[in-house]
């Protein structure tokens, strides 16, 4: 006999299967002498067991005995709340480190794309043009503002811009 | 918690530089350039910072100190530093070291630009004068350390 049909017999005698299963499992007995003997035998078994199982006291009301059972359950929900819920600063270590780690990024990222020192916007009045050179090595951007007429540009001798223009200073060193 | 305060405190004090620093100290140079010796009391050798720029680009003998202004400039302000009876230069700074520079040559704009200026770099603006010679004016920001009141 199988496994199955041993529990099942043992199911049978403990009334734990459907009523419609516990008749198929009555007619089943009733035909089979193998099955008979064992559910005869568990019978037997069981009923020694009733009779001769030591009643367990508890020396505590039901009431008292369930209440201890339900207060250790509170206890195990508070203690699981607070190890999740509580303030610690390990939970927010992680986060804090990666925001600042990137706040050091966006500065360093900004700082490498400032713009370098030399005019990002310029004009000139009319009549005059400029040229500007960027020596990065000396750290200076020059800006030689020209007169922008043909005529005065032939005339001029000097060598990084051969000019001639309104002379901003020229009354203080003349 | 420590170990926030010791990656933010940084980050906060830097933050709070940088908001300070948003005004600007600078420095304002009128220079003239020519081969000639002078011994005039108004014509003081340029500093060697700047002298020494100015050879290395320009072919001019001597470098000499017309005009020295220094100026403070809050943010989006404007400023007027007027470097010689004919020229005034219009400052304005605004922010992050850069400045809208207008320069006037006998009441007329010659020029304008923005720029960005910095301690250790000079913004030089230039051209031709009379008798072979050249005017210049250099501009830099001045040291925090070093800030000056607006000089006119």
């Amino acid at each position: 006999m199988k496994h199955d049909f041993e529990v099942k017999i043992q199911a049978r005698l403990d009334g734990e299967l459907s009523e419609q299963e516990a008749r198929r499992m009555d007619e089943w007995i009733a035909r089979d002498a193998e099955a008979g003997a064992l559910a005869a035998e568990l019978g037997r078994l069981k009923g020694v067991l009733s009779r001769n199982e030591t009643a367990a006291a508890v020396p505590e009301s039901r009431e008292f005995y369930w209440s201890k059972i339900q207060r250790e359950i509170q206890r195990m929900d508070r203690s699981v709340v607070a190890a999740r819920g509580g303030w610690s600063w390990r939970r927010w270590a992680k986060p804090l480190a990666g925001l600042a780690a990137l706040g050091c990024v966006l500065a360093i990222v900004r700082w490498e794309t400032s713009p370098p020192a030399f005019d990002e916007i310029s004009a000139t009045g009319e009549g005059m043009e400029a040229i500007t050179f960027h020596d990065q090595s000396a750290g200076m951007t020059v800006v030689w503002l020209q007169d922008s007429t043909p005529q005065v540009k032939k005339a001029s001798d000097a060598p990084a811009a051969p000019i001639s223009i309104p002379d901003p200073g020229e009354s203080e060193v003349e | 918690m420590k170990l926030a305060i010791s990656l933010f405190l940084p980050m906060f004090l830097l933050n709070a530089l940088a908001a300070g620093a948003a005004d600007m100290a600078l420095e304002a140079k009128l220079v003239w350039g020519t081969n000639d010796d002078k011994t005039d009391a108004n014509c003081k050798p340029v500093d060697a910072d700047l002298a020494g720029k100015l050879h290395g680009m320009f072919k001019w003998k001597n470098y000499y100190e017309i005009t020295n202004r220094t100026a403070m400039m809050p943010l989006d302000q404007m400023c007027d530093l007027k470097m010689s009876d004919r020229c005034t230069l219009k400052l304005k700074n605004v922010g992050e070291s850069r400045i809208e520079v207008h320069c006037i040559g006998q009441g007329k704009q010659v020029h304008e630009g923005a720029y960005m200026l910095a301690p250790t770099a000079w913004v030089v603006l230039g051209g031709n004068c009379t008798n072979n010679t050249a005017w210049f004016i250099g501009l830099r920001a001045v040291d925090d350390s070093k800030r000056a009141v607006t000089k006119n």
